[in-house]
């Protein structure tokens, strides 16, 4: 193993120089800002900081923008739990059941365990990183177009089967959403497919508006109709303190996501919100009592929590270590690096490793830092709910609106969201399920290339299937999550037969 | 949870009024008398963002410009939302450009050309290299061709993020010089510069061709090969890859960028700019800034630009023709 350990201690030792401290705090407080507020995510923070970055130690301003990065992953999900409006691309999966522990009164709670669940996948994926960031890299490198559209195709299974008792409605939900994400130029054949001759459609619908329309505006639509019906009664918010019970089933969840959600991140192009999804639809999987799931289960709320946190990390390694960014903060990020005269890529490890290890070591102070700022936030954030709903849903209306505005800074984005408002207010009244729309859209695109690019490079079908190991367990592992579902029917089936 | 409402105000109305549009001034006093915009017509990360982060920097760092100065980001269209906002504007509003100025409009993706705004300046080019894998028996541009000469499709060629770019023009002029059929040249398309490395690196694909600077580290690392760049002269730092005309092709292909600004600005205007960019240029932070980024200079005043883009129409036209992009 290629670790040098001396520079993992001598990289802890500038990580405490007061500055630095001062940096991590920083930006760990920013992220934690910028991740609750829709749609202004870490990306945008990043970009915003580049002219602050410029007259920084180089080293600095890498430990102030990974905080701002992780630090997101903590505040992304404060929103998602308390007013089931995602505060970014990667907090989605915390709203299927964070939201109903907050409207169960357990905000307070869920707030804490994914905090909690945060901290160990983050710390999970800094000891990931510094034992086998090389060797992850080199592996990560060996997916590729097959590799992908299979691993595409297997979260969207996984997702649809779990759909349970509504597969019918998981699977039209979906493919609207495949649908959908055809719109803008088509990468290979550079045909504008859906795009009416509007110029900001020529790169798609971007996937964070989809969201915002559908949680953030659709919530306020669906609350809007029973607005003068909504008692004044104070809310249960509960104690920020988690049993011993809830512990118990939280625990595994979040040890098994922090590595999944760590490999996922090393992907380059994965990221944290298929991470959180993919370990979300995993935990329902192997729960015992999937049905609890989507209704307050307290391990539907750690897993995401603990793997999107462990993608955060994991997605600096194909950053470091090859100069390729693995998700749109980590592109941001890499542009603002360069500019500070540094090239990341193989030869970073050589010529600047106090300086990688210095930002690794960060991770973990940052880490424990934002654990702490979060659990101590928890009193505060959930007087959110206080709030009458008449001045809180205007407010989350703006905020959705600003935060939509600074994804490309163009009107024309207002109408998409207002249509993904009444999208979202539709879906929640026929009762469709969001996640197969939302993880479509998100993937959608990615998979169609991959697929279209996998055929020119395998010649046909068949090949593409079993090009690699990587593929032929992709595809056993969507064959057997596709018939996941089919099996449990026929077991209770066979038990209903047998009482 | 008033201080929470207050935190939110202040955010808010910090966003509104980063986001506000400047006012018009009267116009009679000297120019420049308001605000200026430096527009990238895309999001942050990119080297058109990057450029013009740089312009405002050097700028005002440096007290060439005194006014207030902001970028604004103009995603879409490969540049269309954002020149399509420059158009509307008056001369305090600059915007960054490249070859999809005149490319997007031959394609038929755009009704705007050159001649729809001001000329101001070129200020940097990077240089497009053609990569191999380390262990690839192929040790030239040259030996590539041949084979392509063969057989077009017997190799998988990565390029990003769209066909018709410099980077996948400059390859299908060096494969024509050779006469390879470049109608059936088997491309793969990715979304960036980096997913192409990845591609390269995880030995998806058996050519690649972007940007230099994409690939001198890893080619410095021995993790690819570069095996021809577009530039006149061997690369600083890169000397032993050979040049295109050094391997017998008579072609130097720039992937430029400049600045321009909208329609109708006045003699004066323009002077300003050029004095203005002209000072830029010569600054050591400019230069420190291309040096870090893999730019050269490139350097043309508006005079020289406008004929400059007059000439790459004509190159482009002919390019996109012979690579059975247009009719």
């Amino acid at each position: 193993m290629g670790v040098d350990y001396q520079y993992v201690i001598e990289g802890f030792i500038t990580a405490i120089q007061p500055a630095n401290i001062l940096w991590v705090i920083i930006g760990g407080f920013l992220g934690t800002v910028v991740g609750m507020l829709p749609g202004l995510g870490p990306a945008t923070a990043v970009a915003v900081l580049i002219p602050v970055t410029f007259g920084m130690e180089p080293t600095s301003a890498l430990i102030l923008m990974a905080a701002i990065y992780y630090g997101a992953m903590y505040g992304g999900s404060r929103s998602s739990i308390l007013l089931n409006t995602p505060g970014d691309g990667s907090a989605i999966a915390a709203a299927f059941d964070g939201y109903p522990m907050t409207k169960k009164g357990q905000a307070g709670q869920a707030l804490t365990i994914s905090a909690i669940a945060s901290l160990i996948g983050g710390l999970f994926a800094i000891i990931g990183f510094i034992i086998l960031a090389k060797p992850l890299a080199a592996f990560a490198l060996k997916f590729g177009p097959a590799e992908y559209f299979l691993l595409f195709l297997f979260t969207l299974s996984a997702i649809v089967s779990l759909s349970i008792g509504n597969m019918v409605k998981g699977f039209i939900s979906m493919s609207i959403g495949l649908i959908l994400s055809t719109v803008g130029v088509d990468l290979q054949s550079g045909v504008h497919r859906f795009t009416f001759n509007i110029p900001q459609l020529s790169e798609g619908i971007d996937f964070l508006i989809v969201i915002i329309g559908i949680y953030a505006v659709g919530e306020v639509f669906y609350n809007y109709m029973s607005l003068d019906r909504i008692k004044k009664e104070k809310k249960k918010v509960g104690t920020k303190w988690i049993t011993k019970e809830q512990w118990k089933q939280s625990k595994w969840p979040i040890i098994r996501n922090g590595p999944i959600g760590f490999l996922i991140g090393v992907l380059p192009g994965a990221g944290g919100s298929i991470a959180s999804m993919l370990s979300y639809t995993t935990e329902k999987q192997l729960s015992k009592h999937p049905e609890k799931f989507g209704k307050g289960a307290i391990e539907g709320l750690a897993a995401p929590e603990s793997s999107n946190n462990a993608a955060s990390v994991g997605a600096f390694i194909p950053l470091l270590t090859m100069g390729v960014p693995g998700s749109g903060t980590t592109a941001v990020i890499l542009g603002a690096v360069v500019m500070l005269g540094l090239k990341p890529g193989p030869l970073l490890f050589e010529n600047n490793p106090e300086m990688v290890w210095t930002l690794v070591d960060s991770m973990f102070i940052g880490n424990i830092f934002l654990v702490i700022l979060n659990i101590l936030l928890v009193g505060l954030l959930v007087r959110i709910l206080d709030t009458p709903p008449k001045i809180l849903y205007p407010l989350i209306l703006v905020l959705a609106f600003i935060g939509t505005y600074t994804l490309s800074y163009s009107v024309i984005d207002f109408y998409i969201l207002v249509i993904f408002g009444v999208i979202g207010l539709m879906m929640k009244l026929l009762n469709f399920p969001v996640a197969p729309l939302i993880l479509a859209i998100i993937v959608g695109s990615d998979m169609e290339q991959s697929f279209r690019k996998s055929l020119v490079a395998h010649d046909s079908f068949v090949n593409v299937l079993v090009a690699s190991p990587v593929t032929i367990a992709l595809v056993i592992l969507t064959i057997l999550s596709i018939c996941y579902p089919f099996f449990i029917g026929w077991l209770r089936r066979r038990k209903q037969s047998r009482a | 949870m008033r201080k929470f409402f207050g935190i939110m105000l202040l955010l808010l109305v910090m966003v509104i009024a980063g986001c506000s549009s400047d006012e018009k001034a009267g116009g009679e006093a000297s120019f420049p008398s308001d605000n200026i915009e430096i527009i990238a017509p895309a999001t942050p990360g990119g080297g058109w963002d990057a450029t013009a982060r740089s312009m405002q920097k050097v700028f005002s760092d440096n007290g060439i410009i005194e006014e207030n100065m902001n970028v604004v980001n103009k995603p879409g269209g490969g540049g269309e939302v954002g020149w399509q906002y420059l158009k509307k504007q008056d001369a305090h509003h600059i915007a960054i450009n490249s070859s999809l100025v005149i490319t997007n409009n031959i394609l038929g993706q755009s009704e705007l050309t050159h001649k729809d705004f001001t000329p101001l300046a070129i200020l940097t080019t990077e240089w497009n290299a053609v990569t191999v894998a380390p262990d690839s028996k192929f040790e030239t541009g040259a030996e590539i061709m041949e084979q392509l000469k063969k057989d077009p499709t017997s190799l998988k060629i990565a390029v990003a993020p769209s066909l018709g770019n410099d980077d996948h023009l400059s390859f299908v002029q060096a494969a024509q010089e050779f006469g390879v059929d470049v109608t059936k040249l088997q491309f793969m398309i990715y979304e960036s510069g980096g997913d192409v490395l990845t591609a390269m690196l995880g030995g998806h694909v058996d050519v690649a061709t972007s940007s230099v600077s994409e690939f001198k580290e890893q080619h410095l690392a021995g993790k690819v090969k570069m095996v021809a760049v577009t530039s006149e002269k061997p690369i600083k730092g890169l000397e032993d890859i050979p040049t295109w005309k050094e391997q017998g092709v008579d072609m130097v292909f720039p992937h430029w960028r400049g600045v321009m600004g909208p329609p109708d600005m006045t003699e004066e205007e323009i002077a300003y700019w050029d004095d203005k960019i002209g000072k830029l240029v010569e600054t050591d932070a400019w230069k420190e800034i291309l040096k870090n980024n893999e730019w050269e200079s490139y350097y043309m005043d508006s005079t020289e630009t406008k004929k400059f883009l007059e000439e790459q129409t004509k190159k482009y036209e002919e390019l996109l023709n012979v690579s059975g992009l247009t009719e």
